[in-house]
C-alpha cells in the first residue's frame, strides 16, 4: 500500500490515517500502576477541597507558587502545545504530512491542558469567588492572570474540546447504531463548516494565554534573576512552548510507535524535526539577541549557580537545535528521540527556572513541594496518562496505515462501510474493546 | 519534500478580496503598533502622587524599638498575636504575617555594636505592582491612596505575593476562608477621621502620620538639617518602584535593613508596556485572528477539495 | 479614739425605747454633718485627710467621677463638703477579712479617717452593742436610712436546705438579706464570698453558697470581689455614692470598672521579667530572690481582673502577694480562686505585648520535606532510567521505519555507519 505521495493528504510510507490501537490490551499492569496513581492524586486533591491550603503543600508566603501553577500548568501545557505548533506549520505554514499527527497532538494536549487545569482549580484559595470570571466589568485588564484564567478554560473547553470532536464523534459514527449515524451525518456538515474558524480561535488564544504565562513574571521584577527577567519574557514562553509541543509530539508518537508496535514514519517524524529545530533556533536567536541587548552575556558565563542553570538549559536546546539540521539525525529513530527529548526538556527547563529555582523573594527563604503536593502533581500526570491510554484505545489517535485500518475494522467490528468493489452488509457491531487475542 | 516552505498559500493565486482582508490586516497592525503607544498611558513610568494621599513616615533615628505599634495594629484590626515561637506566651512573630500586619526588625552588625530598628508593613504604592496583578480587583488603591483588599473579589491566586516586590502580602495558608492580610492603611479608621493605629501610638513620633506631600517634605527638612545623618540623604520611598506612600529616612544602608534595591520605574509599567498596546480593544488578537482566518480558510478549503478527492477513490473517510 | 469613734457613731443606735425621740433627734442632727465637720470634730488633721485622699486617688486613676482629673486638694474639696453616707454591713459566711482589710492601714490617722468618712450604722465586728440591742440597732437604722443606705454585705449566704447553714437572731440568711439589702439604696458586695460565693462555694461547697447577686438580682449591685479587695475601691465607691448617688461604671460582672477593667498581668511590676522569659522554677531560687516572674509557678495575674498590682496594700508598697513572692491565686475570679490549684500554670489568652527579642531583618522561612525531596529523586531517576532503557529499543539505523524494538527488517543494502547516541548499538542490524 505504500506508494511515493508528494501531494495531497495521502501520505507516503507508514502514516496515512489514524488507527485505533486494538492489538493491545487496555488494562496493564503498567496502566494500573498509572490508576493508582491517579487514584491517589484526585484523593488527595478532594481532600484538599475541604481543607487549608497549608498541610497539602510547602508553599510559603515567599514562594506562594508551588509546582502545580508552576509546574502543571505553565510547564506542562508548553508540553502541552502541540496542537498550537504542529496546527500552525500544518494550516498555516501548509505542512500537509503533519496533518495525520494532528490527532496525537490534540489529544495528548486536551489532556495537559485538562489536567493543568485540575491542578490550578485545586491551587487557588478562593475557588468560590471565580463566578466572577463571568463578570467582565470585574476583570482587570492589565492583569496577565486574569489574561490566563480566563482563556486558558475558553480554549481548553471550547476550542480544544471542539478540535477533539471529530475523533470521539467518529467512533461513535462507527459503532452506533442507525440513529446515532443518521444525527451524526446530520450534524457533520455543519462540524465541518464552522470548523476552520474554531481553528483560528484554536490559535489566537494560545498564543494569547501561552505568551500571558510568560507575561505573569513582568511583574516579578527584580524578584526574577536577570538572566530570565526580559521584556520579551511573553514572546519567548510562548517559543519555548512551540519548541515544547513539537518536541514532545515528537517524542509521543516514537514511544508509542514503541510501546504499541506501529511501524514508525520517518517522513513525517523528520518534518517534525525540521520544524522543531528551526523552533529552537528561533528561540535561541531571540534569547541571545535579548541577552545582548539587555548586556546580560557576562552574567551568562560567570559560572555561578544562575549562570550554569542558564548553560544547562541553554545547552538542551542548543544541542538539538544543531542536531536535527542534519537530515541523518532527523531519519533516525533512537537519534530523533533522543534529540527531541532533549528540547523538551530544555523548554520544560525555560518555562520552570523562572518561577523557581531563578526567583529570589526579598527575605531568604527556601520551598520544596511537600509529600501531598508532589503525590497530587504526580496524580494529575497520571490521570492525564491513563485518559490518553483510554483515548488511543477507543479513538482512532495514533497514526497507522490503511492496511491496519482494514484489519483493526474486521477485528473490532467498526461499522465501516465496505470499499465501492464490494457489495457486503458491514457486519452488525459486536462488543467493544479490543479482543485481547493477539494475532 | 523538500526544505522549509514558508509561503502561506503554497504557490496558490489568492483572491483580490482575500488579499485585501490581508492587506488591511497587516497594515491595520503596523499603525496600530505605531499610533497606540501615544494614545493612552494606562501605567506612566513614574506616577504622580494624588494631592490627598495619606503618608507614613518612618525615621529609624527616632525609633526605639519599642513595638507598641505592633499590638497597636493587632487590636485595631482584630488580629490575634502570633505566639506560636513563644509556646503560647507572648507575640512574637518572625516576619509579616497572616497575624501581622506590621511588624518593627531589628538589624545588627554582624560586627561591632551597631544596630537599627525598621518598620516594615505594606507601602502603599503609588502605582502597585499587586493592584496591576490582581485579576478581578480585589487589592484596589482606595481612598487617600490606601491599597485595600477585598473578600468578596480574591480568588486567592496570590499573584499578589509574587509581584510585591517588598513581599507584603501575606496568605492565610491555615486559613479554610484564605484571606490576605496586609496593612490597609486602618482603613476605617481613616474614614473615621483617626489616624492609623501604629502612627498614634507610637510614643516618640518615629513613626508619623500625614499628606504625602508634607512628610516628603519634613523628611528632606530633617536631611537638610543633619547632613550625612541620613543614609544617601534621600528618602526612601520618593521613587522606587515609581514611589510609595510610606517613606523611610534611615541612618543605615537601606538595604541592611531589608528594603530592597529598586529602580524608580513602576512595576507596571514595565509589565504592561508591550501587552497594553497589543490588546487595547483586543486588537492585537483581533488583527491575528483575521490573519490567520485568511491564510487558514484558503488552506481549508484546499484542504477539503483534497480529501473529497481521496475519499472518493479510495473509499476511505477523511479524519479531521 | 478608734474605739471611741466607733461607740460614737454606732451607740447612739442603741437605746431603749424611751429615748427614742432625743436619739432619733440626735442621730439626724449626725446624719446632716459633712464629713468635714466631723472630722473637725473629731480631731482628724487636714493632711490626714489629703492624704486620704491621695490614696483614694491612686486606686483610682481613672474611672471614678470623684477623683477624676482632680488634685488631692480638690478632691478633698470635694469630699469635705459630702454629707457623710449611712452604710450598714451585714455579715454572713464570712471570715471578716473584708472588713479587716478596711481596718489594716499602716498609718493610724488613716484609719480614724476611714470611720469617719462614712457613717457606720451597723458592724456586728465593731459595734459595741450585742445581742437584743444589736437588732434593734439595725431594725432602726434600716427604717430611718431607708432607700438611702448603703447596704454592705460581706461574706457569701448559704442557699441548702432553706439557708439555714448561716443565721441571724435566729432568721437565715436569705431572709436578712432580702429585708436589709430590699430596703437599702444600693448594695456593695464587698468580698470574693459576697461577689459569687468565694470560699464557701468551692467544692463540695456543702452549704449551697451563692453570691449576693445571685439572689436579688434585680437590684442596684456592686461587686467588689477579692480576698480581700483593696479598701479604696470600697471607699471610692462608697464616697461616690455619697456625692452624687450614682455608682462608677460596672461591667457585666457588675464590677466596677476603675478597678476591675485591666488584669494584673497588664501592669505588673514583674512584666519585664516576663516578658525577657525570667522565670521562678522554685520557691527560693535565684530567681526568686531577683524578683523574677512567677508565671511558672502558678501566678494567675494575666487571668485575673483586678488593680492590685498598681495599689498594694496597706499603703506599703510592695504589699501584695507577687510584691511579697507569691503568685496571684486569682482571688476575684470565679472561674479561677479556689477551683484552680494555686500552683497549676494557667494558658494566657489575652493579647500579649511584644518581648524584647526582635525579628532579624531576614527571617527564614520554608521547610523542605525529605520524603518529598526522596519522592521527586526517585521519580525522576525512574524516569530518566526508564527513557534510557527505552531509547536504547530504538533503531539507529536510518529511514528505518520499522516497529521501534523489533528486529529490523533484512537490510537491503548497507545500513548508516553513523554514529550511534546511546554507549552502545541498538539492535543489530542482520546482514
Amino acid at each position: 500500500m505504500s506508494m511515493n505521495d508528494t501531494t495531497g493528504s495521502a501520505l507516503i510510507n507508514h502514516w496515512q490515517r489514524g488507527v485505533p490501537v486494538y492489538r493491545h490490551a487496555v488494562v496493564t499492569p503498567g496502566f494500573i500502576f498509572f490508576a493508582a496513581l491517579a487514584a491517589l492524586g484526585l484523593a488527595l486533591a478532594a481532600a484538599r477541597f475541604f481543607s487549608p491550603l497549608g498541610p497539602f503543600s510547602g508553599m510559603n508566603d515567599a514562594y506562594a507558587w508551588g509546582i502545580w501553577k508552576t509546574f502543571n500548568v505553565m510547564t506542562l501545557t508548553a508540553l502541552g502545545s502541540g496542537p498550537l505548533a504542529v496546527g500552525i506549520a500544518a494550516w498555516v505554514f501548509n505542512r500537509r504530512k503533519l496533518h495525520v499527527v494532528m490527532r496525537t497532538a490534540l489529544v495528548s494536549g486536551f489532556l495537559f491542558y485538562s489536567t493543568g487545569l485540575l491542578a490550578l482549580g485545586f491551587d487557588v484559595g478562593r475557588p468560590w469567588n471565580f463566578y466572577s470570571a463571568l463578570m467582565p466589568w470585574r476583570w482587570n485588564s492589565e492583569s496577565a492572570m486574569l489574561e490566563i484564567s480566563i482563556c486558558m478554560p475558553l480554549y481548553c473547553a471550547v476550542f480544544l474540546a471542539f478540535e477533539n470532536l471529530p475523533l470521539v464523534l467518529e467512533r461513535f459514527y462507527y459503532t452506533g447504531g442507525d440513529a446515532t449515524q443518521w444525527i451524526l451525518r446530520t450534524i457533520s456538515p455543519f462540524l465541518r463548516r464552522i470548523y476552520p474558524y474554531v481553528i483560528v480561535g484554536a490559535y489566537v488564544l494560545p498564543l494569547m494565554h501561552q505568551s500571558s504565562l510568560g507575561g505573569l513574571l513582568l511583574l516579578a521584577g527584580d524578584k526574577i534573576n536577570p538572566l530570565w527577567q526580559t521584556p520579551f519574557l511573553p514572546l519567548l514562553y510562548l517559543l519555548a512552548a512551540g519548541l515544547c509541543g513539537l518536541g514532545f509530539v515528537t517524542f509521543l508518537l516514537l514511544i508509542c510507535g514503541f510501546r504499541y508496535s506501529r511501524p514508525l514514519d520517518l517522513g513525517v517524524l523528520g518534518e517534525l524535526g525540521n520544524l522543531l529545530s528551526c523552533a529552537c533556533f528561533l528561540f535561541l536567536a531571540v534569547r541571545a539577541g535579548d541577552l545582548i541587548w539587555r548586556g546580560q552575556v557576562h552574567a551568562a558565563f560567570a559560572f555561578d549557580t544562575m549562570s550554569v542553570v542558564f548553560l544547562f538549559e541553554t545547552g538542551l536546546i542548543l544541542v538539538p537545535a544543531f542536531a536535527l539540521r542534519s537530515k541523518a539525525v532527523r531519519e533516525t529513530p533512537r537519534r530523533l528521540l533522543n534529540m527531541a527529548t532533549l528540547a523538551g526538556l530544555g523548554g520544560m527547563f525555560y518555562r520552570f527556572v523562572p518561577t523557581t529555582i531563578a526567583y529570589k523573594p526579598a527575605h531568604r527563604a527556601i520551598y520544596f513541594p511537600s509529600l501531598p503536593e508532589v503525590l497530587m502533581a504526580i496524580g494529575y500526570i497520571s490521570l492525564g496518562i491513563v485518559a490518553f491510554i483510554l483515548a488511543v484505545n477507543y479513538f482512532a489517535v495514533l497514526p497507522g496505515d490503511v492496511e491496519d485500518w482494514n484489519q483493526m475494522s474486521k477485528l473490532v467490528r467498526w461499522r465501516i462501510p465496505a470499499p465501492k468493489s464490494e457489495a457486503v452488509k458491514p457486519e452488525r457491531k459486536t462488543s467493544w474493546p479490543a479482543s485481547l487475542s493477539t494475532p | 519534500m523538500s526544505g522549509i516552505s514558508l509561503h502561506p498559500t503554497g504557490g496558490h493565486p489568492i483572491s483580490r478580496r482575500q488579499a485585501l482582508l490581508g492587506m488591511i490586516g497587516l497594515g491595520g497592525t503596523i499603525t496600530h503598533a505605531i499610533v497606540a503607544p501615544a494614545l493612552v498611558e494606562e501605567h506612566p513610568a513614574h506616577p504622580v502622587a494624588a494631592l490627598d494621599a495619606v503618608s507614613m513616615l518612618y525615621d529609624n533615628t527616632i525609633c526605639t524599638g519599642c513595638k507598641a505599634c505592633m499590638p497597636a495594629c493587632n487590636e485595631a484590626n482584630g488580629l490575634p498575636p502570633d505566639t506560636l515561637q513563644t509556646g503560647g506566651l507572648w507575640d512574637m512573630p518572625a516576619d509579616l504575617n497572616s497575624k501581622t500586619k506590621n511588624i518593627i526588625k531589628l538589624y545588627q552588625e554582624p560586627e561591632g555594636p551597631g544596630f537599627a530598628y525598621v518598620k516594615r508593613q505594606c507601602m502603599h504604592c503609588l502605582d502597585p505592582a499587586c493592584v496591576t496583578g490582581c485579576p478581578f480587583g480585589s487589592l484596589q488603591k482606595s481612598d487617600w491612596g490606601a491599597v485595600t483588599w477585598n473578600s468578596s473579589l480574591c480568588i486567592g491566586c496570590r499573584y499578589c505575593e509574587v509581584a510585591c516586590p517588598f513581599d507584603v502580602p501575606k496568605f492565610e495558608w491555615d486559613h479554610f476562608d484564605p484571606k490576605i492580610v496586609k496593612c490597609e492603611f486602618c482603613y476605617d479608621r481613616l474614614h473615621n477621621h483617626e489616624q492609623p493605629a501604629c502612627t498614634a501610638v507610637c510614643p516618640t513620633g518615629a513613626v508619623i502620620f500625614g499628606k504625602r506631600t508634607d512628610l516628603l517634605a519634613q523628611a528632606k527638612d530633617r536631611i537638610a538639617a543633619s547632613p550625612d545623618k541620613y543614609f544617601e540623604n534621600r528618602v526612601y520611598g520618593e521613587h522606587e518602584a515609581g514611589g510609595t506612600q510610606v517613606l523611610y529616612l534611615s541612618n543605615v544602608s537601606f538595604q541592611k535593613i531589608g528594603l530592597p534595591k529598586l529602580g524608580n520605574t513602576s512595576l507596571g509599567h514595565y509589565a504592561t508596556k508591550v501587552t497594553s498596546v497589543i490588546y487595547k480593544w483586543l486588537s492585537g488578537p483581533i488583527l491575528m485572528a483575521g490573519i490567520l482566518g485568511v491564510v487558514i480558510k484558503r488552506n481549508w478549503n484546499r484542504h477539503e477539495a483534497e480529501s473529497a478527492a481521496h475519499e472518493k477513490e479510495t473509499g476511505l473517510h477523511s479524519q479531521l | 479614739m478608734l474605739k471611741e469613734l466607733i461607740f460614737d457613731s454606732i451607740s447612739l443606735s442603741v437605746e431603749t425605747s424611751s429615748a427614742n425621740v432625743v436619739e432619733n433627734a440626735m442621730a439626724e442632727t449626725v446624719m446632716a454633718e459633712t464629713i468635714e465637720q466631723r472630722l473637725e470634730r473629731c480631731g482628724v488633721s487636714r493632711r490626714a485627710f489629703i492624704q486620704f485622699c491621695s490614696s483614694l486617688m491612686i486606686a483610682a486613676p481613672f474611672g471614678l467621677a470623684i477623683t477624676d482629673k482632680k488634685t488631692p486638694e480638690e478632691v478633698a474639696a470635694g469630699l469635705g463638703k459630702v454629707a457623710r453616707l449611712p452604710v450598714i454591713w451585714l455579715h454572713f459566711q464570712d471570715c471578716t477579712g473584708c472588713s479587716e482589710t478596711l481596718l489594716n492601714s499602716s498609718h493610724p490617722d488613716l484609719a480614724d479617717l476611714i470611720l469617719n468618712v462614712i457613717s457606720l450604722e451597723y458592724h456586728e465586728t465593731l459595734m459595741a452593742g450585742s445581742g437584743l440591742q444589736a437588732q434593734q440597732a439595725l431594725s432602726q437604722a434600716v427604717e430611718k436610712y431607708s432607700g438611702k443606705y448603703i447596704c454592705v454585705v460581706e461574706g457569701s449566704i448559704p442557699t441548702k436546705d432553706k439557708g439555714v447553714y448561716m443565721k441571724m437572731a435566729g432568721r437565715p440568711a436569705m431572709e436578712v438579706l432580702a429585708d436589709v439589702g430590699g430596703k437599702a439604696g444600693a448594695i456593695v458586695a464587698i468580698g470574693s464570698c459576697a461577689s459569687w460565693g468565694g470560699i464557701p462555694s468551692a467544692d463540695p461547697d456543702p452549704t449551697g453558697a451563692v453570691g449576693v447577686a445571685d439572689l436579688l438580682p434585680q437590684q442596684t449591685i456592686v461587686n467588689l470581689p477579692g480576698c480581700p479587695p483593696n479598701p479604696y475601691t470600697l471607699l471610692g465607691v462608697l464616697l461616690q455614692y455619697a456625692d452624687s448617688s450614682t455608682l462608677p461604671e460596672l461591667d457585666d460582672q457588675r464590677r466596677p470598672k476603675f478597678a476591675f477593667d485591666r488584669d494584673i498581668h497588664e501592669h505588673c511590676p514583674r512584666r519585664a521579667h516576663f516578658d525577657a522569659g525570667h522565670f521562678v522554677k522554685q520557691f527560693g531560687d535565684e530567681g526568686h530572690r531577683e524578683g523574677w516572674c512567677l508565671y511558672e509557678m502558678g501566678c494567675k495575674g494575666p487571668e485575673t481582673h483586678a488593680g492590685c498590682s498598681t495599689r498594694h496594700f496597706n499603703e506599703i508598697p510592695d504589699v501584695w502577694p507577687i510584691g511579697i513572692g507569691a503568685p496571684c491565686i486569682g482571688c476575684t475570679e470565679k472561674s479561677i480562686a479556689f477551683r484552680v490549684p494555686m500552683f497549676q500554670v494557667i494558658q494566657i489568652h489575652s493579647l500579649a505585648a511584644p518581648p524584647t527579642t526582635y525579628a532579624g531583618i531576614n527571617a527564614p522561612q520554608g521547610i523542605v520535606s525529605p520524603l518529598a525531596t526522596g519522592l521527586v529523586g526517585i521519580a525522576v531517576g525512574a524516569l530518566a532510567g526508564a527513557g534510557f532503557v527505552a531509547s536504547r529499543k530504538f533503531s539507529t539505523q536510518r529511514s528505518d521505519d520499522s516497529i521501534p524494538g523489533s528486529p529490523p527488517p533484512i537490510a537491503t543494502g548497507t545500513p548508516d555507519p553513523g554514529p550511534s547516541e546511546g554507549p552502545d548499538d541498538g539492535p543489530k542490524a542482520s546482514a
